[in-house]
This record gives C-alpha cells, sequence and structure tokens, in this order.
C-alpha cells in the first residue's frame, strides 16, 4: 500500500514550529539574509572565505534550533550525483581552475586527466558551496511557515509595482500553487489507485523498461492535468463571479512589521557580505 | 494596465500549474528511471510548457521561475545550487515552447504540439548545460555527451505527454468528447 502514499513525500517546506530567535524574525528579513549570502558564496572561489561561509551558516542554524542531522539526511541520496561530479572536475578541470592565489601545481598527469591544486581546490570549494547553500535554504523553509513566505514575497515585490510588476498577483500564483499541492497530491493517489484496480502497473521496472515506463507515466499524469484544469477552471469562475480586482489597494490580514532584531540581522550580514566580497581575491589561500 | 494581461486566468492556470510542478519534483514522480549519467530524466518542465503553450508566454515564465526555484531549494545535484544554473535558464523553456506553437500551429495543431514539446525540452537542456559549462562545473564535451543522453529520453517523453493532455483537454473544452476519471 506504500505505493500509494504520495501525499507523505510531499516535504517542500518541511516547516519545523519552534520560538527560536530565526524562526521570530520577519520573512523579508531571512529572504534578504538569505539572497546577500548567496551572492557572497557565488562570487568567492577561496578556502578561508568559504571555511567562514560554512562556519556561519552552521552557526545560523543552530541559532534556528533545527537539528543538523535533519538537514543533512536529505543530502543521502544524491550522494553518488556529489561524488560523480567531484570525480569529474578532478579528473578533467586541472587547466581549467586556478585559486586566486596559488600556483597551480600539477599532483598527477595520465593521459588527458591531470589532477592539479586547482582541481582539487574546484572539488573542495564546490562540496562546501554545496552544504552552505543547502544548510541556508532549507532552514529558510524550515523556520517559515507558506503563509509567512509569501507574504514576505508580496511585501519585497511591492516596489517593483511601479515599473509593472505585478506583486500581488505573484504571490497569490505562490500562494494558489502551495494550496493545490495538497488537493492534487490526493487526486493523484486516487487516480493511481483507479489505475492498479484496473490491473496497470504502477512501480517502475528499472531503467531498461523506458517505453513502459513513459506508458505507465501517461495513464498517470494525463488525469491528473485533466483534474488540474477542471479545478483551475471552476476556481476562475469563482473569482469572475465575485469580481475579483487584485492589486494596491487590497489589505491584508497578516500586517509584517520590521522589529530591531530584524534591522540588526540585516546590517550584520550586509556588512560581512560586502567585506567577504570585497576582500575575495585577498585571502591567501 | 497589468491587470489586462493578469488576470483571474493567468493567476489561477499559473498557480494550478506550479502546483503540479512541485509535487511531481516532491512525489520523485517527475523523474523516469533511464539510465543516463547525471541521472533520471525528467518531465518536471512539462507543466512548464503546457502553461506557455495554453495561456501564452506570462504563465510560461512564471511557471519556469517556479521550476528553477524549487528545483534551487529541492536536494538534488549540486550543481543545481547555483541560482545562474537552477533559475535564469527556466525561464526561457515556456517562452521558446510558446513560439514554437505559435509558429507551428497554422501548418497542423499536432505538428505544433510535437514540436513545442521538443523546443521547450531542449531549451531546458541546452541552457542548463550550457550555463554549467560557463560557471565551470562540466567540461564542453562532457556537456554534449550528458546533453544528447538526457535530451533523447526526455524529448520522447515530453512529446508523449503534451501531445495527450493538450489534445484531451481541448476535446473536453469544446465539448467533443468524453472524458472523466
Amino acid at each position: 500500500m506504500e505505493d500509494f502514499e504520495y501525499l507523505r513525500h510531499v516535504t517542500i517546506g518541511q516547516y519545523l514550529p519552534g520560538s527560536s530567535m530565526v524562526h521570530r524574525l520577519d520573512p523579508r528579513t531571512k529572504m534578504v539574509v538569505l539572497v546577500l549570502i548567496a551572492a557572497a558564496i557565488t562570487l568567492n572561489m577561496s578556502y578561508t572565505a568559504n571555511i567562514i561561509l560554512l562556519a556561519i551558516s552552521v552557526l545560523y542554524v543552530q541559532l534556528a534550533r533545527v537539528p543538523l542531522g535533519y538537514i543533512l539526511g536529505g543530502v543521502k541520496p544524491v550522494l553518488p550525483f556529489i561524488a560523480f561530479l567531484a570525480a569529474m572536475q578532478l579528473l578533467f578541470y586541472g587547466n581549467q581552475f586556478i585559486g586566486p592565489n596559488m600556483p597551480n601545481i600539477v599532483l598527477w598527469q595520465w593521459g588527458i586527466i591531470h589532477v592539479t591544486t586547482g582541481s582539487v581546490q574546484l572539488v573542495i570549494i564546490s562540496i562546501l558551496r554545496f552544504l552552505q547553500l543547502l544548510l541556508l535554504a532549507s532552514l529558510l523553509t524550515n523556520t517559515t511557515t507558506t503563509t509567512e513566505l509569501t507574504h514576505g514575497m508580496e511585501s519585497l515585490l511591492r516596489p517593483l509595482g511601479r515599473l509593472g510588476v505585478p506583486a500581488h498577483e505573484l504571490s497569490l500564483v505562490g500562494t494558489i500553487a502551495l494550496r493545490f499541492v495538497p488537493i492534487l497530491a490526493e487526486q493523484l493517489e486516487m487516480i493511481v489507485k483507479a489505475q492498479a484496480s484496473r490491473g496497470a502497473e504502477t512501480v517502475s521496472k528499472g531503467p531498461f523498461h523506458f517505453l513502459q515506463a513513459a506508458r505507465q507515466l501517461a495513464v498517470l499524469v494525463v488525469p491528473l492535468f485533466m483534474d488540474a484544469f477542471r479545478r483551475a477552471e471552476d476556481l476562475i469562475l469563482a473569482m469572475q463571479a465575485r469580481c475579483y480586482v487584485g492589486g494596491k489597494n487590497r489589505t491584508n490580514l497578516i500586517e509584517l512589521h520590521l522589529g530591531r532584531a530584524d534591522y540588526r540581522a540585516i546590517g550584520i550580514n550586509l556588512v560581512l557580505v560586502v567585506l567577504l566580497i570585497a576582500a575575495r581575491n585577498r585571502f591567501l589561500f | 494596465m497589468t491587470h489586462r494581461t493578469f488576470g483571474e486566468r493567468t493567476i489561477v492556470v499559473a498557480g494550478i500549474l506550479g502546483a503540479i510542478v512541485i509535487l511531481l519534483g516532491a512525489t520523485r514522480l517527475g523523474f523516469v528511471a533511464v539510465p543516463t549519467p547525471l541521472g533520471d530524466a525528467t518531465i518536471m518542465h512539462l507543466p512548464v510548457i503546457i502553461g506557455g503553450i495554453l495561456e501564452g508566454p506570462v504563465v510560461g515564465v512564471i511557471l519556469g521561475a517556479l521550476f528553477g526555484i524549487f528545483s534551487f531549494l529541492q536536494v538534488g545535484s549540486p550543481i543545481f545550487k547555483d541560482p545562474l544554473v537552477s533559475i535564469l535558464p527556466r525561464l526561457f523553456i515556456g517562452i521558446t515552447a510558446y513560439l514554437a506553437y505559435a509558429t507551428f500551429r497554422r501548418v497542423s495543431e499536432y505538428a505544433a504540439l510535437i514540436v513545442a514539446a521538443v523546443v521547450g525540452t531542449l531549451t531546458n537542456t541546452i541552457l542548463v548545460l550550457g550555463v554549467a559549462v560557463l560557471r565551470g562545473y562540466l567540461t564542453s564535451e562532457a556537456a554534449v555527451g550528458y546533453g544528447i543522453a538526457a535530451a533523447v529520453p526526455e524529448a520522447i517523453l515530453a512529446v508523449i505527454v503534451v501531445v495527450a493532455v493538450i489534445t484531451a483537454w481541448k476535446r473536453i473544452e469544446t465539448g467533443r468528447g468524453k472524458s472523466r476519471v
């Protein structure tokens, strides 16, 4: 029966309730900090900067009192990908990557394969980056409810409204998407059961039955889309019947307020990120 | 103004197809076991293509962004932890699929759907791998290899699903057929 339970596997935005410092921050603060640190991570290639950034990420996870093992537990299924990419970078990137202030020393050469200090650095930095972004992105969804996220997104996009970006409408798209995930998951479960009761094989037979897999997929996905479209038409009709008008003058049930802690968090992170980006080529190793 | 291009239809269709994107990714239903070096073939970009074809490029871009953000937040291949790889290329899937559909529609509805599905899939594969090469995650030779290995099964899947979904929906919409689950 386990094969039929789709709802259980929907883990996006797994909110872990809590009352830590990070939980209590305004959702906008958390999003701004995530974007700032992501910028620092993308621009820094040195060991020093990346170790600092990893330490910061771990510190934030600790502050939120989210178990580190819980976040890292999700990495297991993708370990083969990571190993594969790391091996590629290690063996074929000898020439193309040289760290900022270090000579590129060839460690091992054999035919077209050569391992250099540069490619070793590339592998380690890539893994560190992956860990940093994984920790921070999970931290955002683990400490913020989806309602908070959509309200935060709307209020962050609002200033762009003057440029013609429809902030309210975009956040409504996000709300509808998150709201309909469980509804469609339930529908999907029903479709799978309906097809299975008619004798359809719903369990994958492995990688070498491609056409069969495509057919199995079509019998599930097509009814799923039909149901989704039907629900969309109903919702559109309901909105039109109520003369829905989006935009400017709507008020919200939840009003967001930036407190002192929020300004402090944004300030500290801004300084940190500016320093890390300004000094990105000055680290010795 | 914005209301006319951004009416209820745009919001609702983008939202509900966005829910399908998330569902396909979160349940792993969106991945079909195919022996490609970068992992399983994906159909997560299909709601983006379908949205682009049915409701135009605006819905396509929104869905592409949702797909990108989701693949950035999800635990997956480490190259997708770079927003330039995971989000930026996905914005174009809906646009190219829509343009392909609009161009070939005059020839034949079926041909247009097939071309749009293939073009949308190729946009995803080529741009993602292209940016990955530019950002130094893959060598260009390796990217071409993965591209061919991933794009062929994904394009076949895309054609099957896109044609099935859209013809089925249009038949229901015009009331010519009866289709109920």
